[in-house]
């Protein structure tokens, strides 16, 4: 029977993948678990699972970006480091104009086609 | 390691502008500059290996497998020839494998050649291939930079330690300073303190890049090449060459993760801090030794914190150094006295194998006058690949 | 001259222009660069400085200087409404030209930017310089920019987020060629003013007399080997 759940709009998600040898959280996805040393294969994922990576985030550090690549036609784009509730880390695009260290934000993920080739998802903290 | 290994020819271009020139043919001029030096001109088979650094012809220049064209470019053809990629630090990677194969017994005269055209493309397009070093997911589809990490790095390091945008500015001055002086800088203006931090149009005359960054603390973005010719110091073949050879005395390297957010303690630049003591180590010697050094500061925040993992100030204290002159060409332990990246620009395969060429310059007392560091003994390098996942530092010595 | 009935006939209407108060800034180098108006009697060395660049193709030079050197005529001849020209220079020597002219009292047309002096930013500087006049000094609420190099269009349509009005081609549409209109508004500018316009006013009158007798460059990092 055909999986018709395929042709639903999705929500972009961004990935952690979890060690389900030993439990240890990653962003993004390593070949070995650097905890346990179990090999993770993209084909067939076993011994490993995904979860969204989402939900409130400390912000570690910012910068406001003028000089953006080829590809980008706005004037600046704001950038971060930010950790999650889990302990993971991600960088992303900040959706707040005026960032300051320490301050809390919430993640979503948006796809853009900024980049070269197929659209991407993005990590906009606000 | 008991092999003795030593620098006895060298060649650098002009930095600067190349983009009307064929990669293959500014790479081959570093290289025959550094074989007229070495004496060895018309006896160049005499090399066993050539080693060409070089970042990302293909997405710069269209052009792939550069160390082939060079050789032929050289008529130097049957020698064998190999690329070496990693990135910024692809200079200082090819001198290290260029010193492996020669300690290894296969090889006693090596090439090194690394260079880089940047300037085919616009400086946008140039932004974009270089943040391809980045996670293609996790990194460069969210739009960071290398210039992004500069930033949140300078912000990290400046609300820790006390370090202000001035600081940064003071250290561009320097570097301007010592690049005025040296005939193979790219930008050989000096810049004025007032011009670029302290007047009243400065905030808009030294605009931000990646706040904090400004246009005067970051690197230019930089065509040209440098060459080196290496030996085994103790073979037949070191008879060949007139030049008493500078010895490499220690090189270093290490990795850190790919993603920076994934670093132990994002104020650490762990790799650098690591080669740096393997260099140490091999050549016998502490921080205390380092006569002067050329630091990777694609970012002058870079400079700042480069020089304290390896040792040569406090953690955080650096730019109590830079204000008070020592790292100027006169102070204590002078840096970047080839102007550094910021002044002598930023050819990205070209660079590691620069700032060896400096050491040899200075360690044979043949840089200009000006910026001749006074009777230096031993000087090191590091040089600085993706955003410190990958560094190489090495340390030469005059004996 | 003698304007006679039939030279009134020829010349456009005036609007009446207000003086742009010249300003000085320290560019990266320490040089000190003054930013003033010229004088219709100044017009023999802007040309002259002009001139040589006509023949360089790289980075749209040619057409560039080729159109200045027209507008600086049409300015000098009575022959354009409304222009005025800012220069950019450092001890006397012009640095970079940059010329606009006054639609009316609301709408300014920005014609070109010229630099000469590479490497320090001249041509942002003077370019802002032209948008300060328009809107702080003329009064303007709107400036209609095209560009023709996309150097150009980068570092203005991008940097100031100019308002893109080319959809409304043929009814706005700029003197030059016709190209894509972009719009700097008033409200634009304000958001960007800060970044973008620096200078120091008043020049002290040493650093304004360096800039009293204007001299042609003597040499083009564009035209290696130049001679005049």
């Amino acid at each position: 029977m055909i999986d018709f759940s395929m042709y639903d709009v999705k929500t972009p998600e961004i990935l952690g993948y979890k060690c389900q040898t030993c439990g240890a959280i990653h962003y993004p996805a390593p070949m070995i678990c650097g905890k346990c040393s179990t090999r993770r294969d993209p084909v067939t994922g076993r011994k490993w699972e995904t979860f969204p990576l989402e939900g409130p985030a400390t912000l570690l550090t910012w910068t406001r970006v003028w000089n953006l690549p080829e590809g980008y036609n706005v004037k600046y784009l704001l950038f971060g480091i930010v950790e999650f509730e889990n302990g993971l880390r991600a960088s992303g695009r900040l959706g707040v104009d005026d960032p300051k260290t320490g301050m809390k934000l919430t993640s979503r993920v948006e796809e853009s086609d900024e980049r070269p080739g197929k659209p991407v998802n993005v990590f906009i903290f606000s | 390691m008991t092999a003795r290994i030593g620098i006895v020819g060298i060649g650098h271009t002009r930095f600067g502008n190349s983009s009307e020139y064929d990669l293959a043919d500014v790479m081959a001029y570093a290289a025959t500059d550094a074989l007229i030096d070495a004496g060895i001109l018309e006896q160049r088979r005499e090399v066993d290996q050539v080693f060409v650094a070089n970042m990302a012809s293909g997405l710069f220049c269209h052009q792939s497998s550069v160390a082939s064209s060079m050789v032929s470019k050289l008529d130097m053809e049957p020698v064998p020839a190999e690329l070496i990629e990693n990135g910024p630090a692809s200079g200082a990677s090819a001198v290290k494998i260029a010193y492996m194969a020669i300690a290894s017994g296969m090889v006693d005269v090596a090439l090194v050649v690394g260079g880089e055209i940047m300037r085919k493309i616009s400086g946008w397009e140039a932004t974009d291939v270089v943040a391809t070093m980045l996670h293609p997911e996790a990194e460069y589809a969210m739009g960071l930079t290398l210039p992004s990490f500069g930033g949140m790095f300078a912000r990290l390091y400046m609300d820790k330690y006390g370090c202000t945008e001035r600081d940064l500015a003071l250290v561009a001055v320097k570097d301007h300073d010592n690049g005025a002086l040296n005939q193979y800088a790219h930008v050989q203006g000096t810049c004025t303190i007032e011009a670029i931090a302290d007047g009243e149009t400065a905030g808009v005359v030294n605009n931000y890049i990646a706040e904090p960054l400004r246009i005067y603390s970051t690197c230019p973005v930089t065509d040209g090449a440098a060459a080196l010719v290496l030996v085994n110091m103790d073979s037949p073949k070191a008879k060949l060459f007139k030049k008493k050879p500078v010895r490499i005395a220690g090189v270093g390297s290490a990795t850190d993760t790919h993603c920076v957010h994934n670093r132990k303690d994002p104020l650490r630049l762990d790799a650098v801090r690591i080669a740096g003591e393997k260099a140490y180590r091999m050549a016998g010697l502490t921080p205390g030794d380092i006569s002067f050094a050329e630091l990777h500061d694609a970012f002058t925040i870079l400079e700042l914190a480069i020089s304290e993992e390896i040792g040569l100030f406090e953690r955080g204290k650096s730019y109590l150094a830079v204000r008070k002159g020592e790292t100027t060409i006169k102070g204590r332990l002078p840096i970047n006295p080839s102007g550094g990246l910021k002044s002598k620009g930023h050819p990205v395969g070209a660079t590691g194998v620069s700032q060896v060429v400096e050491l040899v310059r200075q360690l044979r007392g043949e840089a200009e006058e000006g910026r001749q560091v006074r009777d230096p003994k031993y000087g090191m390098s590091v040089n600085f690949g993706g955003f410190g996942n990958n560094v190489v530092a090495i340390i030469c010595a005059k004996d | 001259m003698a304007i006679d009935a039939l030279e009134l006939k020829l010349r456009p209407p005036e609007l009446g222009l207000t003086p742009y108060p010249a300003k000085m800034i320290t560019l990266a180098s320490g040089e000190i660069m003054v930013v003033r108006e010229c004088r219709r009697e100044e017009v023999g060395v802007l040309l002259g400085t002009v001139y040589p660049l006509i023949g360089v193709a790289a980075d749209y030079y040619d057409i560039v200087a080729c159109r200045m050197y027209e507008e600086l005529l049409g300015w000098y001849r009575y022959r354009t409404a409304n222009e005025f020209v800012l220069v950019g220079a450092i001890n006397g020597v012009i640095a970079g030209i940059v010329n606009s002219r006054s639609v009316d009292h609301k709408l300014g047309m920005s014609l070109h930017t010229l630099t000469i002096k590479r490497g320090l930013r001249v041509g942002a500087q003077l370019f802002a310089a032209k948008m300060e006049n328009h809107i702080e000094y003329q009064g303007a609420d709107e400036v209609y920019i095209v560009a023709e190099s996309p150097n150009g269009w980068k570092r203005w349509m991008l940097e100031y987020s100019l308002e893109d009005r080319s959809s409304l081609y043929p009814a706005v549409r700029h003197e030059l060629g016709g190209g894509p209109t972009f719009c700097l508004t008033r409200k634009l500018w304000d958001a960007v003013k800060a970044s973008k316009c620096t200078g120091t006013r008043p020049v002290p009158p040493e650093i304004l007399a360096t800039a009293n007798k204007l001299i042609m460059p003597t040499e083009y990092v564009q035209i290696p080997g130049f001679k005049r």
